[in-house]
Parts: C-alpha cells; sequence; structure tokens
C-alpha cells in the first residue's frame, strides 16, 4: 500500500523488510502521521508504539530496527544529514534511539525512502542493497568478520563488480563487535557512528552486516526559493556564531574539556572527581595543536565540527569530547596519542566508545575495591587495544566486558559506582557539578545520556554560567531544551545548530553585566519558562535566532510556528516515555548511582551533590507527569499519542 | 609573579599557552595577554586557582590564572 505525500520533504515511503522471510512490503506512514510526528526519531518511536507491547526483547523476532530520516534530511538546510536508528535496547530493555551524521540519510532519501523498518533473522549473514526503492538481500558470509572500514570497502569492491561502476551510495554497517552482540555495539556509516544503545548487536543477532541505499530520487522542497534564501541566512548567521561559527569548527567538541575542567565537571576516575590534573595533555587545544590535520563536517554541514588526525601515517577520524574524557580523565590516563589510536580501534570494532569506556572503569574501579579481582588499573593502560579486541570478540575477560556495568555491578557489586542510568553509561559530563545535566541523565528517556537529557550543561558553565548546583529553574528549563532538541532531531537536524539559539553578545562578552545578570536571573525564570512549556501555542511566531521553523515550512509546506515545534518535541518526547512505560519505566527508574546523590563532589560544598528528588518533582510537575513519573490519559490525549494509536 | 595559562580558541590567536606576569590585578593582566587585544582578553572568563574570579579579584604571587574563552556544547 503506497501512501504517497502531500508534504515536501518526504519521499513518501517507509519499507518494511522481513530478515526472516525476505519479505519486503511498504510500511503505512499516512501524512496524519508525519503532521503529528515528524520523522527521525520520533517517527520510529510512532512505528514501535504501534508495534510493540512491552513483552517483547531487543533480541527477538518481535523487535524491530527502524533507521528513519527527517523532512529536512537531504534538503540542503544546514547540518541536515542525520538519521536517526531506533530499537528496543539489548543494554537497558527500553527503547533506544541513536542518531548519526555522515551521508546515509541522504542516500536512503535518494533511494525513495523515508524510513526502513527491519525485523527477524536471517539465518545466514546478509547485507540489504537497495537502490531506487528495488531491494537485494545479498549473501555476507565475506563481510563477517571485517573491521568496518574493511567492510565499507569491501562493499565499495562488491557494488563496483555488480554494476561495472560504483554509483553513489550510503552505508551503514556494524563491526565484530556487533557480530558477538556485545551489548553496547554500535553502527556505523563512513566514519560517523550511531553510537549509544546497542543497536548494532540488534543488527548483529539480525545477520545483517550492512545496508547500502542510493540512487537519483530528489527530495521535493515546497517552496525552493524561500528556503534557498533562508538557506543561505541560516548560513551566514550560523558561520558568525560564537559556537557555531569559531569554538566547534576551530576546537570541535573536544574543547570543552578545559572549560569542564574549570567548572569542575570532567569525569574523572570514573566520575570519583570532577577535575583531573593532567586535562591539559588530553585538552582540544593540545589535540588542535599537535595532531589535528583538517576540520570535517558532514553533507551541508557549515560547523565542521569532527577532526581528522593522522596516526601512524594514516589519516584517520579524532575522538570527540566523550570518548577524549572518557578515555582520558576517566582512566587516570593523559596519554592524547593512545586515545587517538584506541577511538580508532573502537570505531573499527564497532564498540560505542562510551559505554564500553566506562564499564572498563567500573571494572578498575572494581578491582581497586577488591570485589572483582580483574587486573585492570586505573593509569595503568598498555593493554587497552588488546582488551577491546577481546571485548569485541567476546573473549575471556571480554566477555563480561561486553555486558556493560549495570550487569557487572549486579554481579560483582559496586553498584554505587556503576555509572549508568537504565543500564546505559552516562557521558563524560561529572553531574554534581551541573545538577541539571544530573535530572536530564536520569530521566532521559534513552538511558544515561546528555544530549536526550536536555544538555543544560550548556547553561551551567559551558556556554552560559547559571548556578551549577542550584535544582531552581532546572526542572522546566531541562523540559523545554528536551522538546526543542527532540524535535530538531526528527526534522533529520543536527542538535549542534540548536547553539546558535543563544544570542552571540551573551557568548562573545561573559563577563558584561547583561551577560552576569542573565545568569543570575535564568533559574529564577522557571515560572516563565513553565508557561512557554504548558502553552507553548502562545509563540505562534517564528523567533529571530531559531532559524529551523522556518525551513521546515518551507521545505514539507506545513506551518510550523515555534510554539507548535515545542509542542511537536514534547509529543516526540512522551511518547518514547509511554512507550517505555508499557516496559516497565517510571519514576523508580530514573536513578543515578549512589555516588552522584550521596557522595558529596567537594566535602567543603554541601551543595556538590545531584539533588534528584528535588529535581525529579519540579520535572514531572512540570511534565504533566503523575506521582510515578509516568504521563496521564489527558496529557497523552491533548498530545494526540493515545487517539492516532493502532492498538 | 603568577603564571598565567589560556584556553580555548583565544589561545590558538595567542599562540602561546602560557605566560608569566607581575600583573596583580586582571585590568592590568588584559594589557599583557600575548596576540591578543586588551578588548579581547577582556572577553576571556577568568579563573584562580581553579575558581571562577570576579573582575576585582587581585593575584597573589604564585597564583596560577586562567584566562578562557566561553565555550559551547558537546
Amino acid at each position: 500500500m503506497h501512501m504517497p505525500t502531500e508534504y515536501g520533504g518526504y519521499m513518501g515511503r517507509v519499507l518494511q523488510i522481513n530478515l526472516s522471510s525476505r519479505e519486503c512490503k511498504e510500511y503505512p506512514f499516512s501524512d496524519e502521521e508525519r503532521e503529528l510526528f515528524i520523522g527521525g526519531k520520533t517517527m520510529a518511536a510512532k512505528i514501535l508504539y504501534d508495534n510493540l507491547n512491552g513483552t517483547e526483547k531487543a533480541f527477538s523476532e518481535e523487535n524491530l530496527l527502524i533507521i528513519s530520516t527527517g523532512p529536512l534530511t537531504g534538503s540542503g538546510a544546514p547540518s541536515s544529514s542525520r538519521f536517526n536508528i531506533s530499537t528496543i535496547s539489548p543494554l537497558t530493555g527500553y527503547i533506544t534511539s541513536s542518531n548519526c551524521g555522515g551521508n546515509f540519510g541522504y542516500y536512503l532519501k535518494k533511494a525513495g525512502l523515508d524510513a526502513l523498518v527491519l525485523r527477524g533473522k536471517s539465518k545466514t549473514p546478509v547485507w540489504i542493497e537497495i537502490q531506487n526503492d528495488k531491494v537485494e538481500i545479498h549473501d555476507a558470509e565475506e563481510l563477517w568478520g571485517l573491521r568496518t572500514s574493511e567492510t565499507q570497502q569491501a562493499l565499495d569492491e562488491k557494488l563496483r563488480l555488480k554494476n561495472g561502476r560504483v554509483r553513489k551510495n550510503g552505508k551503514i554497517c556494524i563491526g565484530p563487535a556487533g557480530e558477538h552482540q556485545v551489548l553496547y555495539s554500535c553502527i556505523v556509516s563512513n566514519e560517523r557512528v550511531a553510537g549509544r544503545g546497542g543497536a548494532g548487536a540488534v543488527m548483529g543477532w539480525m545477520n545483517l552486516k550492512a545496508v547500502c541505499a542510493g540512487g537519483n530520487r530528489e527530495v521535493k522542497v515546497a517552496d525552493k526559493e524561500r528556503m534557498v534564501k533562508h538557506t543561505q541566512k541560516w548560513f551566514r548567521y550560523l558561520k558568525k556564531h560564537p559556537l557555531t561559527g569559531n569554538q566547534l569548527p576551530r576546537l570541535g567538541t573536544p574543547g570543552l574539556v578545559s572549560p569542564m575542567q574549570m567548572r569542575q565537571m570532567l569525569a574523572t576516575k570514573n566520575y570519583k572527581h570532577g577535575t583531573y590534573d593532567d586535562f591539559e595533555k588530553i585538552s582540544g587545544e593540545v589535540l588542535a595543536e599537535k595532531y589535528n590535520i583538517v576540520n570535517k563536517g558532514c553533507l551541508s554541514c557549515p560547523i565542521k565540527c569532527a577532526r581528522t588526525v593522522e596516526i601512524d601515517g594514516q589519516k584517520v577520524k579524532g575522538p570527540e569530547l566523550e570518548t577524549l574524557v572518557l578515555l582520558g580523565s576517566g582512566f587516570l590516563n593523559n596519554d592524547l596519542e593512545a586515545i587517538l589510536r584506541w577511538n580508532h580501534e573502537l570505531d573499527e570494532l564497532g564498540l560505542d566508545t562510551i559505554s564500553c569506556a566506562n564499564t572498563i572503569a567500573y571494572a578498575m574501579e572494581a578491582n581497586e575495591k577488591g570485589i572483582w579481582k580483574n587486573g585492570l588499573s586505573f593509569s595503568q593502560v598498555d593493554g587497552m587495544p588488546e582488551l577491546f579486541q577481546k571485548i569485541a570478540f567476546r573473549e575471556g575477560i571480554g566477555d563480561e566486558l561486553a555486558q556493560g556495568s549495570k550487569r557487572l555491578s549486579e554481579k560483582y557489586g559496586g553498584k554505587e559506582f556503576a555509572n549508568h542510568v537504565k543500564g546505559m553509561e552516562l557521558a563524560a559530563y561529572e553531574p554534581r557539578k551541573a545538577v541539571g545535566l544530573g535530572l536530564g541523565y536520569a530521566v532521559s528517556n534513552r538511558g544515561g545520556c546528555h544530549l536526550n537529557g536536555g544538555y543544560l550543561t550548556i547553561l551551567e558553565g559551558l556556554g552560559l554560567a547559571i548556578d551549577q548546583t542550584t535544582y531552581h529553574g532546572k526542572g522546566d528549563l531541562t523540559m523545554l531544551f528536551q522538546d526543542l532538541m527532540e524535535m530538531i532531531s526528527a526534522t533529520g537536524q543536527c542538535l549542534f545548530t540548536s547553539y546558535a539559539f543563544f544570542p552571540s553578545p551573551l557568548l562573545n562578552h561573559p563577563n558584561a553585566w547583561y551577560t552576569r545578570a542573565v545568569n543570575k536571573v535564568l533559574p529564577y525564570c522557571g515560572c516563565v519558562v513553565r508557561i512557554i512549556n504548558k502553552f507553548p501555542e502562545i509563540a505562534f511566531f517564528h523567533l529571530p535566532v531559531f532559524h529551523h521553523t522556518k525551513a521546515f515550512e518551507y521545505v514539507t509546506g506545513m506551518k510550523m510556528p515555534f510554539g507548535k515545534y515545542v509542542r511537536c518535541g514534547e509529543r516526540g518526547y512522551n511518547l518514547e516515555r509511554e512507550l517505555n512505560r508499557r516496559f516497565g519505566v517510571d519514576s523508580k527508574k530514573d536513578v543515578l548511582p549512589k555516588r552522584l546523590v550521596k557522595e558529596l563532589q567537594d566535602p567543603k560544598n554541601p551543595s556538590s551533590k545531584v539533588p534528584l528528588r528535588k529535581l525529579k518533582k519540579v520535572y514531572y510537575h512540570a511534565r504533566g507527569w503523575d506521582r510515578r513519573g509516568l504521563p496521564t490519559e489527558r496529557l497523552l490525549r491533548r498530545l494526540k499519542i493515545k487517539e492516532t494509536a493502532q492498538d | 609573579m603568577i603564571k598565567v595559562r589560556i584556553f580555548g580558541v583565544a589561545r590558538l590567536k595567542a599562540g602561546v599557552s602560557s605566560f608569566e606576569s607581575s600583573a596583580e590585578t586582571l585590568q592590568e593582566l588584559w594589557k599583557e595577554v600575548p596576540g591578543l587585544t586588551r578588548k579581547e582578553a577582556k572577553d576571556l572568563l577568568p579563573f584562580v586557582n581553579g575558581e571562577a574570579a570576579g573582575k576585582q579579584v587581585r593575584f597573589q604571587d604564585g597564583d596560577e590564572v586562567v584566562l578562557m574563552s566561553p565555550a559551547g556544547g558537546g
């Protein structure tokens, strides 16, 4: 059943492939659903909501692996090459969504698809080729066991032999870790990674090594003339902005190591401390001065936050902030060159650097405390590449580490320093000096994720500098930021475009009276933010600093004032929460490890811990959730989540 | 004497990672940052011995001062 769309930006087709039966058919997704659930992770959540009842497991025939794009993917809007992968996470048992740059999203749309829904398990390893709606499932015995870059090269060679030439295409694949179902395996596309939540393990369980997509379909833009003008203006704005035009292009995300150190939020020694004496040796500044060769960006991205470094004569992707911190200060390791190698190795094996580093740091501390004698120690990191291999191939101690820190702490003890939420390990920010992010980690639908958590650190010292330890205003601000980021992600854009939301003068002049005034007042504006959260429709206009809404209108032809944009984000966030409720998520699962809520980071500062109970109370109230931390029936109906469910 | 370390994009412009200074106040220090004008230096965030400092801070001999460009997100 083909359900074409009247809206621009969409290809009007979602394809479903059952790997057990090898059956391909269209998945119905109507324009009414597009209006409500937009695309990307929210579109995927809607499909999961209509197909899962909460009894399904990650490694089962009933699970779905959904690769989805947004209406702006491939539209030419800045940083709009993103695609999303959603599934039941083997790490958490709940819904995960992982967002990725590169070019696969663009080529999936060139093939005529908005999304690909995969289910079932092939009897033998396979890879899928999609070319202009035509789907072929190929044998992947020769690819099985290859590392991620080898796999992508081999695929190009296979396509060249088959077609006589290599047509332009996008690829996703797994490495050995995914094949061995390491619970935090990632999916790799070029050098970019959909890292979090273990979607690579689900792909491995399906016996699916890779997907290639390409074609010559065009993304229709509803108002091309105005979109072109708007895009030019937006590119100029991003280029001029201090974050998207200066800090991110010049230092990349590693540029945050130093400010995190100064704000005491640099996760150090498995989050025991917030500062690291040798932070400069692993900083973005040293990376830029000594190792960075060139800045790279995804398709149509003016920000170009990615680093390219040279190791042993080979040019490879440099580490992101998370990797740098967790493999650096997290291990008490100041060897930047080693981190560059390890980052490359982890991508090649198909392991999520964040969960992998956190799990090893947990094991180091467990060994130090004598509850699990495993030979791993902080500062002693000589055998790391071998350890990563063992994890990816599930050999020896690697087989244990492949399960993640939650399961290990249940087996060996030390839950208080197993730094995960809902089973997924935390990002690199130590939240006792960024308590808003602490709340975000705890309530995030995905588990311990900074981005799905609302990323309040950008207010708590890394952009602006509001009080890092107060709970005032943080619940309402977290909700607003989560909803905005949810929608940006759903449209197919990079979250980094949202940083230009902060007026340049506040960032260019951090010591000016007006910036200091904003920093002082913002935490006490919770009630104002609450009004925006509760009645976003009052913002029936476009904001000059938020270009996303106009771009959405010009591409799709749908009306999308700022307030409606926020409401769509709220719908997406609640949809995932409601979906997670079916799998048993409630307030009892919105918890942080004891270390972060009970132990003071600074023994002289009684505020240096996350006041999670207070934060959650305000947050649930702001969201309109009940005491169990769940969306009420009324809210679900108001957001049109309930009426639209097919079940 | 104080030791001054520079971080953020300002460091790439300054071309040095650290320098020594005999400045006793921020106002004096702003004039001494290599490669940056006083106006540019004024927009760097000051930290003294690991703690955020205000404009009125007075440096003590042996202090470690950090001047940092505002950062962003990752």
